[in-house]
């Protein structure tokens, strides 16, 4: 009933057959390749496009639909069109779990992939597992390399979690100082970097002096200020929400103009916000990891500007129609490297239909070197067909003039760890 | 729920947060500017009862002319509209945002549209989508009398706004285009069905959008009166229509209090403040499916709550005034608490997803077309972090807060009756400075989901 290609209004998925809309509305492509008579590969995605997640959304519709555009218009995937189904999940595991089921059943999708948010991931992934459809995520969480999840969920487009932390512990400890005050909010988010962070930074032979957990509702932050040991070489902070500029006024005022320890922080906390914001200003001279630089690097590589333009992003990572929409650029990279990773193992199985999913997965699993290039924007990166997980290299940046300026890549190795689990050892 | 609840604490993996933008508003002396307008609130209505001297609220007359608008054209068009963007609604883009039907329906029908009807008066009534279809049955059927539906009074509005309410508030997506469209043919159906054998009146009284544009409309500055064949402009300060109105009914008044309990719940439901009442981790909001059930008891509640404190209200000041603030009349001043608060609540939706309505009825089919002639445009929310932009926004908000209630204060000063003892403005005058508050610390507290 839904979504036929010859309704009233035909379905955006048609209309995003071979020309790949973009997000520039009015637009939309005029180039349309001469397709041979192959059925068209149809990607499901799980787009946050209402709810909490509704802001990155945004972006990796448009990152994807970017991609889109560029892989049909060479050619497509092993010579087939590509289509992209977006359903909305509202940011919702609930819903989450439903759109697995709609984009397999109901729209006949070959495989899934875009998730972002993790609890949307944890409710959802059972659920592939189940119907046996390549569920392919890219929420940088551990819970993939954890084992916690199953054989048809991988996470191909993005480092997790886990990696990011622990790759930044030996520059903060040879650049910044060793003993780390951490401020988190006070959830699973905020755990994983004290407990991840706390581990790297001591095996640097630096210390967490201070753990100082905000409650998620707080808004208000000054009193928390006064737990800071006077010995704290390293503000270490990764507050998220509404409150963040708050905490960084406060925090300016509370230091005034006198003597501060170093600032590092992630750039979750202000990934689509411009630094350059008025009330940022304590935040100059502090640094921020970032996965993907949102200021273009001066030693960016060739890939970097094309990736850019495709996206519709300037050299600052905000749209190229507004200087204040900033990007949420750190992150969503992960749905360009997905897709370029669905193609080029979709054309290494010779997958061909439902009936080689899992032929397409073990096509997945024998993957290793990702080299950088327009695929890979963001850096290359080797994926571990056991633990299903990407690891790549990671960056620091500094604001310098209200910019974040990169000053640092670490090595793939920095962020590498034990394997938690051997997917390739269950059954499919 | 619960077992995904555990198996996320029992998993290492984290989630990632920094959903929710930085607030430029929870950086401003929100307390300051909160304290002002209560203090406004109080004073005008204290200057109101000691002065005796309130705005005269007339209307003026600007043009009058031959009624030449052929209605039956608006309607037609109504009912097409309808029916096209339904079909859009089943067959289109299950992306909400690339889908006509939602972006039409909950930027358009449910803002754009109230929002011009409290200044050019009630424009859905030339579009209701009913009436031509319902017309064009009666003569068919040749039937032209009624099954006493009118009887019910506005009850039946009152559920179908309170219905309405839970499935924009409350339900699991009210987004999604194809539940949307399936819910909206559902409901076109019933009224229809229900129009039909009571006649196309019946719906002033019993479908909810139409009681909802026809009172909301009641605050503009601009209307139209339609008699014999001749139509007057008119034009007056917003109320004007107000103090004309005759005293509501016992279910126009639970209209109302329907409308502004879940406007107030609609708020209170994103703030931070109940996201900690209910257990939930605004940053990591688990989403709409987990809260169903407290929620449902929060918009119930709100309900209640919004009729029990204007009742209270209303009795105290009778007892201290000696008599006078009969409900009928006064509750008329909440239509403009009500109007206010559609603004403020929606201001923020209509110029970010508002973008997205424009774009596809710039190009409906996503196919690169400008019906509108718009030149291409990204669709840009770069606005929400800009400090001036948001606080242009805020001065949006609170301007629409605060002349909602220093309107429904002048509006209660007038219709409470005349030769009463000036403490009764009392209950009232605090009722509506809470209302101020409550209303502005909505705007100005931290919020997520």
């Amino acid at each position: 009933m839904k979504t036929t290609l010859t309704g009233i209004a035909p379905s955006r998925r048609a209309v995003l057959t071979g020309m790949g809309a973009g997000l520039i509305a009015g637009s939309a492509g005029l180039v349309r390749p001469v397709w041979a008579q192959a059925a068209p590969l149809k990607l499901g995605f799980q787009l946050h496009a209402t709810g909490i997640g509704a802001s990155y959304g945004r972006w990796y519709q448009r990152t994807a639909d970017a991609a889109l555009k560029k892989i049909n218009e060479a050619g497509g995937i092993g010579g087939r069109p590509v289509e992209i189904v977006y359903e909305d999940d509202g940011t919702d595991p609930a819903r989450g779990a439903e759109v697995v089921d709609k984009l397999n059943s109901q729209h006949g999708c070959d495989l899934i992939f875009g998730t972002l948010f993790s609890h949307v991931v944890m409710g959802s992934a059972p659920r592939a597992g189940e119907l046996k459809v390549p569920y392919l995520v890219c929420s940088e969480g551990y819970h993939v390399a954890s084992g916690a999840l199953n054989r048809w969920t991988l996470q191909p487009g993005i480092t997790d979690v886990r990696s990011q932390i622990s790759s930044m512990a030996p520059w903060v400890a040879g650049n910044l100082g060793k003993k780390v005050t951490m401020f988190f909010p006070d959830y699973a988010f905020g755990y994983d970097h004290r407990d991840f962070f706390t581990k790297a930074i001591e095996a640097q032979g630096g210390q967490v002096v201070a753990q100082i957990a905000i409650p998620p509702t707080e808004t208000s932050y000054t009193r928390y200020f006064a737990q800071i040991p006077a010995e704290t070489e390293v503000l270490y902070h990764v507050m998220v929400g509404p409150g963040v500029l708050t905490f960084v006024k406060e925090l300016g005022e509370f230091y005034g103009s006198g003597a501060k320890p170093q600032l590092f922080g992630f750039i979750d906390s202000l990934e689509a916000v411009d630094t350059a914001t008025p009330g940022l200003e304590f935040l100059e001279g502090s640094h921020f990891w970032e996965a993907h630089p949102r200021v273009k690097p001066a030693d960016a590589g060739a890939a970097e500007g094309d990736y850019r333009a495709a996206v519709g992003v300037d050299d600052n990572g905000a749209s190229v129609a507004d200087a204040k929409d900033v990007a949420t650029y750190s992150h969503m990279f992960s749905a360009w490297e997905t897709l370029h990773f669905i193609k080029q193992t979709v054309e290494a199985s010779g997958y061909a239909g439902v009936a080689d999913r899992q032929k397409l997965v073990e096509a997945m699993e024998a993957v290793t070197d990702l080299p950088y290039g327009i695929e890979r924007p963001q850096g290359a990166k080797v994926f571990n067909g056991k633990t299903h997980q990407a690891f790549g290299s990671q960056n620091i940046s500094k604001v310098e003039g209200g910019k974040l300026v990169k000053v640092h890549t670490t090595t793939i190795d920095e962020g590498k760890y034990d394997d938690g689990v051997d997917y390739t050892t269950m059954s499919f | 729920m619960k077992r995904l609840a555990a198996a996320l604490t029992l998993t290492p993996g984290a989630a990632l947060a920094c959903a929710l933008p930085p607030s430029v508003i929870l950086t401003l002396p929100t307390g300051h500017y909160i304290l002002a307008a209560a203090l406004t609130v109080a004073l005008t209505a204290l200057l109101g009862v000691l002065t005796d001297r309130l705005p005269p609220l007339q209307g003026h007359l600007l043009h009058e002319g031959a009624d030449l608008w052929p209605r039956m054209v608006g309607w037609t068009a109504g009912f097409i509209a309808m029916a096209v963007l339904l079909a859009i609604g089943f067959q289109g883009a299950d992306d909400p945002l690339h889908n006509l039907l939602t972006l039409v329906f909950w930027t358009g029908v449910w803002i754009a549209l109230p929002f011009a009807s409290m200044v050019f008066g009630d424009l859905w009534r030339p579009f209701n989508p009913w009436v031509a279809p319902v017309r064009a049955l009666r003569i068919a059927l040749g039937w032209r009398g009624s099954v006493g539906l009118s009887g019910l009074g506005h009850w039946p509005a009152v559920v179908g706004m309170a219905g309405f309410s839970w499935f924009q508030i409350v339900s699991l997506a009210p987004d999604d285009p194809a539940g949307l469209a399936g819910l909206m043919l559902g409901y076109w159906l019933v009224i229809l069905l229900l129009a039909v054998a009571e006649g196309e009146g019946w719906l002033e009284q019993g479908e909810f959008l139409t009681v909802f544009f026809a009172l909301i409309g009641r605050v503009a500055p601009v209307w139209r009166v339609r008699e014999a064949g001749r139509v007057q402009w008119m034009v007056g300060w917003p109320g004007a229509q107000v103090v004309r109105m005759a005293p509501l009914s016992l279910s126009q008044m639970a209209f109302i209090i329907v409308t502004l309990g879940s406007l107030s719940f609609e708020g209170l439901s994103e703030t931070f403040w109940w996201m900690g009442l209910i257990g939930e981790n605004p940053l990591e909001f688990t989403g709409r499916s987990a809260v169903i059930g407290v929620n449902t008891l929060g918009l119930l509640a709100s309900w209640g709550l919004t009729g029990a404190a204007i009742w209270a209200g209303l009795r105290l000041s009778r007892a201290l005034a000696g008599g006078g603030f009969a409900a009928g009349p006064v509750m008329l001043s909440f239509l403009a608490i009500a109007a206010g608060y559609h603004v403020a609540h929606f201001f923020v939706t209509l110029i970010t997803t508002g973008q997205y309505t424009l774009w596809a009825l710039n190009d409906p089919l996503f196919r690169g077309d400008s019906l509108l002639g718009l030149p291409p445009f990204y669709i840009s929310f770069g606005f929400l972090s800009d400090p001036v932009f948001m606080q242009a926004v805020y001065a949006v908000q609170f301007a629409a807060i605060l002349g909602a209630h220093l309107l429904a204060v002048i509006l209660t000063l007038k219709l409470a009756g005349r030769g009463l003892r000036n403490m009764g403005h009392l209950p009232m005058t605090a009722l509506m400075v809470l209302y101020t508050i409550f209303g502005l610390w909505l705007m100005s507290t931290a919020r997520g989901a």
